[in-house]
């Protein structure tokens, strides 16, 4: 009997027909398989593991890519560079600061003030910066960031100045301690995994339509309707958001919060994450996240040591795999497939 | 669509109203004049061609006609509607689609992912409806898909949809290109030099695609190619220099001897 066209194929459609609005990018996974199984691995990670080290630090990589992410809405989104991302960083964390210890905020309200500070910034910001591309966006946003680092060393009755802010009361999520390891990274592992999940949704809609034509050809973008500066400007408002909320949930770890949250090293850091694993995959930053603190923790590297390896690791992966990791894996899935005489479908 | 080309036709003289009305349009780049006070009228459901030699302006008066380019003096209106001033991706959406003569697809995406991109304008949904499937979310996703699959059906593309358009051959580039543009279901659409760069039988396909297309839609064509020009359109616009020199049937406008001197460079500068 033929199969009619139903609710269901419309949600789950096979390989071959039609699928959702994002077409090939958002086909490749089944997304409630795969969530399903991001489920599980996070809770059998967070019960199984009784290192306590290592399940802090598996939070800390959790709400540090949640930056990784916001840096890669504009990369992979914008196909900008933005360099000044930790601008909205530092606000999520000096907001969760000064929220905690200036006002006695709970740790929720003071994220959630920090987040709307950051997309009011990010507004500002984007209005004067926005009309710009490339090198230009890149190196304006860099000298933001500059900015900010001033401000943050010398507003000392604010920002405590270069010591930073400390010295913080006990912080929950939903009365979680996020001083316990397992609190902590599963309140992260559970945001991050909800903001994979917008993310998912965006690519998939007509803001994520809008936003991905645009980086492949503003011109042609621009005469099917597109607001070329509007989708840019969401798109960096929504980046905005999630850096200050990868912010807030890195002091738990930190305990402090401190000028060089500012320091373009750490915009550095989490476009590398994204280069590793991959601007074009919506999990590419966090697979980029894992690697970025899993080796140089059980190398034992030194700082310096491991800025070298990694510099040299991004410019191989930029001239043999520039889709980053995840593409080396895909390239040998299919040759796999293709050896067993499993038909690819693209 | 369903309209025959020769209904088309009799509503477009009937009726007085225009799809295109230049007056008077000026466009200086610093001291130089490309355009130089060029008027025309193109009538609802005619396809119109604008030729001229090198350099002549045509492309600049294109781009002025679409809202990419903002002349220095002068009015446009398009569908009744003032758009001299008005942003491109505002005259966009006021029923206008265009191609560009550099072949512009979505270079990173599938044939079907760049309908998907022409869409944009007839989506309404949010990323809250697409996240609970909201009413407007499964609207847009309906249309679209009975869209894509007429688009392709109209355009031979069914085949590529799953291919990167990138790695499309250039004459199923150019498809490609009037595909997206058709997303939108343009009640004018502009082709820059659609055939350049073709051979003859990519030409001859794609003059039957225009054919194919041209029902229910008002269609203006910059264009090199005679050839294109005389079996497509009904009248067509010479400038020269930055000024209209005549509008006629394609067959006539070569027996006027301005347009004869432009062509064989009888220039006295």
């Amino acid at each position: 009997m033929p199969d009619l066209p139903t609710e269901a194929a419309m949600t789950a459609p096979p390989a071959a027909a039609i699928p959702t609005l994002a077409g090939a990018q958002g086909s490749r996974v089944r997304p409630l398989a795969a969530l399903g199984v991001a489920i599980v691995a996070a809770v059998l990670f967070g019960t199984l593991v009784t290192n306590s080290f290592i399940v802090t630090i598996a939070g800390y990589t959790c709400a540090f890519s949640l930056f990784a992410l916001s840096i890669n809405i504009m990369l992979g989104g914008l196909g900008e560079v933005p360099l000044g991302q930790c601008v909205f960083f530092g606000i999520g964390g000096y907001g969760v600061g000064i929220g905690m210890i200036k006002f006695g905020l709970p740790f929720e309200l003071a994220a959630a003030l920090s987040m709307a500070v950051s997309v009011a910034a990010a507004a500002l910001i984007g209005a004067l910066t926005l009309r710009l591309t490339g090198a230009y966006f890149s190196i304006v946003s860099w000298g933001l960031s500059g900015v900010a680092l001033v401000a943050a060393l010398n507003l000392t009755d604010v920002t405590g100045g270069p010591l930073g802010m400390y010295g913080f009361p006990p912080i929950t999520v939903a009365s979680i301690p996020l001083a316990n390891p397992r609190g902590y990274f599963f309140v992260t592992v559970t945001v991050l995994i909800l903001a994979v999940l917008l993310l998912h949704a965006v690519r998939d809609s007509r803001f994520g339509a809008a936003m991905e034509s645009v980086r492949q050809n503003r011109h042609l973008a621009q005469s099917v309707g597109v607001d070329i500066f509007r989708q840019r400007l969401k798109a960096f408002l929504l980046s905005a958001t999630l850096a200050a909320l990868g912010g807030a949930l890195c002091v738990p770890y930190a305990q402090i919060v401190t000028p060089e949250i500012f320091s373009v090293g750490n915009t550095v850091d989490a476009l590398l994450m994204v280069l590793l694993g991959g601007s074009q995959l919506l999990v590419g930053p966090i697979i980029g996240a894992v690697i970025f603190t899993v080796i140089p923790h059980y190398l034992e590297l030194d700082p310096n040591v491991r800025i070298l390896l990694f510099s040299t690791a991004i410019v191989l992966i930029m001239i043999f795999a520039p889709g980053g990791l995840h593409q080396i894996s895909s390239a040998l899935i299919r040759r796999f497939k293709r050896k067993s005489g499993a038909q690819d479908p693209r | 669509m369903h309209k025959t080309p020769a209904d088309a036709s009799t509503q477009a003289t009937a009726a007085t109203e225009f799809a295109v009305r230049a007056s008077d349009i000026h466009k200086r780049y610093g001291g130089v004049t490309a355009l130089d006070g060029v008027s025309l009228t193109v009538n609802a459901g005619e396809i119109f061609g604008i030729i001229g030699p090198n350099g002549a302006g045509k492309s600049t008066l294109f781009d002025v006609l679409c809202g990419i380019t903002k002349a220095t003096s002068g009015k446009v209106e398009v569908l009744g509607q003032d758009v001299t001033r008005m942003s491109p991706h505002l005259v966009a959406r006021s029923g206008v689609a265009r191609t560009f003569q550099r072949t512009a697809v979505f270079g990173e995406a599938t044939v079907f992912d760049n309908l998907l991109y022409g869409r944009h304008s007839s989506f309404r949904h949010s990323v809250i409806g697409r996240i609970f499937r909201s009413p407007a979310y499964r609207n847009d996703h309906g249309a679209f898909e009975a869209k894509a699959r007429e688009v392709l059906a109209v355009t031979g593309l069914g085949e590529d949809r799953g291919r990167l358009a990138s790695v499309l051959a250039y004459g199923v580039q150019r498809r490609l290109a009037v595909a997206v543009a058709l997303m939108s279901e343009p009640k004018i659409l502009f082709l820059d030099e659609p055939a350049a760069g073709m051979n003859g039988r990519e030409t001859d396909d794609f003059i039957a695609l225009i054919r194919l297309i041209a029902p229910g839609r008002t269609i203006v064509i910059v264009e090199h190619d005679m050839a294109v020009i005389k079996s497509l359109c009904g009248r067509a616009l010479v400038v020269v220099d930055g000024r209209p020199v005549v509008v006629d049937a394609p067959d006539q406008v070569f027996k006027h001897a301005e347009v004869i001197s432009a062509y064989l460079g009888a220039d006295d500068d």
